[in-house]
């Protein structure tokens, strides 16, 4: 998982996989909530496999204002980018 | 008295009495809240003692609202499966649709210990907040607490009641049913036991005003399902996510399946009983406002 486009692929997946996403919907402009129906707890269920793909931690408020699903690999590559730098 | 006039003679009486139960209902909430609730709390040995009887308190007062109701013509109605109702609900999550203003009235006062999720409105009442905190019931919180808390109370043994469409149906629109039930019932581990709640003529729905009464009075059918066994989406390997999509789609088709065949079984009965046209007509009208 190191540049955006690797990010959004393992993401598509995830999103596939966990919530009976069609694949050609998964894309970077579409909505978590509207387009994509995922819910709250969707959001936390994402959130730990995030964790358990990327091997971060990840905390809560770096997802506050996520929305769509490029806000998911901004926030991601945030990370992955705050952790390389240390 | 010609028809029409006692027609609307009869609808007028019917809205006033719909606001005379609204009325009684709030004053009832207030009085009980400042004397039966807090007297029943103290005396109470613990927490857990003065929740249940705090619970049976309630019921007692929503079984005698919804008589009342019938008393006084407002609406009628019919129980189907609920005379074993607390031994079958016991440690279950308990679903059902949400047609109109009073369901959790009929549920409530038909359980009697049963936990709910309360509104964030109801914990800020003055009055009301004590009884709402003593009954042990949960509030609306993050969905992930909500979840939690559910699952708690689960667990423990106690049954829970939830609307797994959030809020009440808006009349003539497909089911829009929230995850969060099954996410509950799958996080718990319990099986889930769906009552169906139907109402024709419809009223007190989310598209209507207190006073906007049916051309008769609502007539209720509270109608006690199978248990649905959660063991069939605990499945190793699928996780809760898509178990939780399944199980909701479920919910929908089995209250639109349920509904239905209330809806046939009336209309068949009033036209078996009574062939007049006008009976016909009360029958088609019936079939037609299937969901």
């Amino acid at each position: 998982m190191q540049t955006p486009d690797q990010i959004f692929a393992q993401l598509k997946d995830l999103l596939v996989k966990l919530f009976e996403i069609k694949p050609e919907q998964v894309v970077p402009q579409a909505h978590l909530f509207n387009d994509l129906d995922i819910d709250s707890i969707d959001a936390i269920d994402l959130m730990m496999h995030l964790k358990e793909l990327t091997g971060k931690k990840i905390q809560p408020e770096a997802f506050k204002h996520v929305r769509t699903v490029q806000d998911i690999v901004d926030a991601v590559a945030k990370l992955m980018n705050e952790e390389a730098a240390k | 008295m010609s028809s029409p006039v006692r027609h609307k003679m009869n609808r007028l009486w019917r809205v006033f009495a719909t606001g005379y139960c609204f009325v009684f209902f709030g004053l009832a909430g207030i009085v009980l809240s400042a004397t039966v609730f807090p007297f029943l709390r103290a005396t109470s040995r613990d927490a857990d003692e003065g929740r249940v009887r705090i619970q049976r308190a309630m019921s007692g007062v929503f079984e005698f609202f919804f008589r009342m109701m019938r008393f006084v013509g407002v609406i009628s109605y019919e129980l189907r499966g609920t005379e074993k109702l607390s031994e079958v609900a016991a440690g279950k999550l308990i679903v059902a649709n949400h047609p109109t203003l009073i369901d959790v009235v009929f549920l409530v006062g038909l359980l009697p210990t049963v936990d709910c999720i309360v509104k964030d409105g109801l914990w800020r009442n003055p009055f009301l907040r004590w009884p709402v905190l003593w009954a042990g019931y949960i509030p609306n919180s993050t969905a992930e607490q909500l979840v939690e808390s559910c699952a708690q109370t689960l667990k423990s043994g106690r049954s829970l009641l939830v609307f797994p469409e959030g809020t009440r149906t808006v009349p003539g629109q497909p089911f829009a049913m929230r995850r969060g039930a099954a996410q509950i019932a799958l996080a718990a581990k319990v099986d889930i036991l769906p009552i169906t709640i139907s109402c024709d003529p419809l009223m007190l729905a989310k598209t209507q005003a207190w006073h906007e009464a049916p051309r008769g009075p609502g007539h209720f059918i509270i109608s006690v399902g199978d248990a649905i066994p959660a063991s069939e989406y605990l499945v190793e390997d699928v996780p809760h996510s898509l178990a939780a999509r399944a199980l909701t789609r479920r919910f929908e088709s089995y209250f639109v399946d349920s509904l239905a065949a209330l809806q046939k079984a009336a209309a068949t009965q009033v036209s078996d009983s009574a062939p007049q046209s006008e009976k016909n007509v009360h029958a088609k009208a019936l079939a037609n406002s299937s969901l």
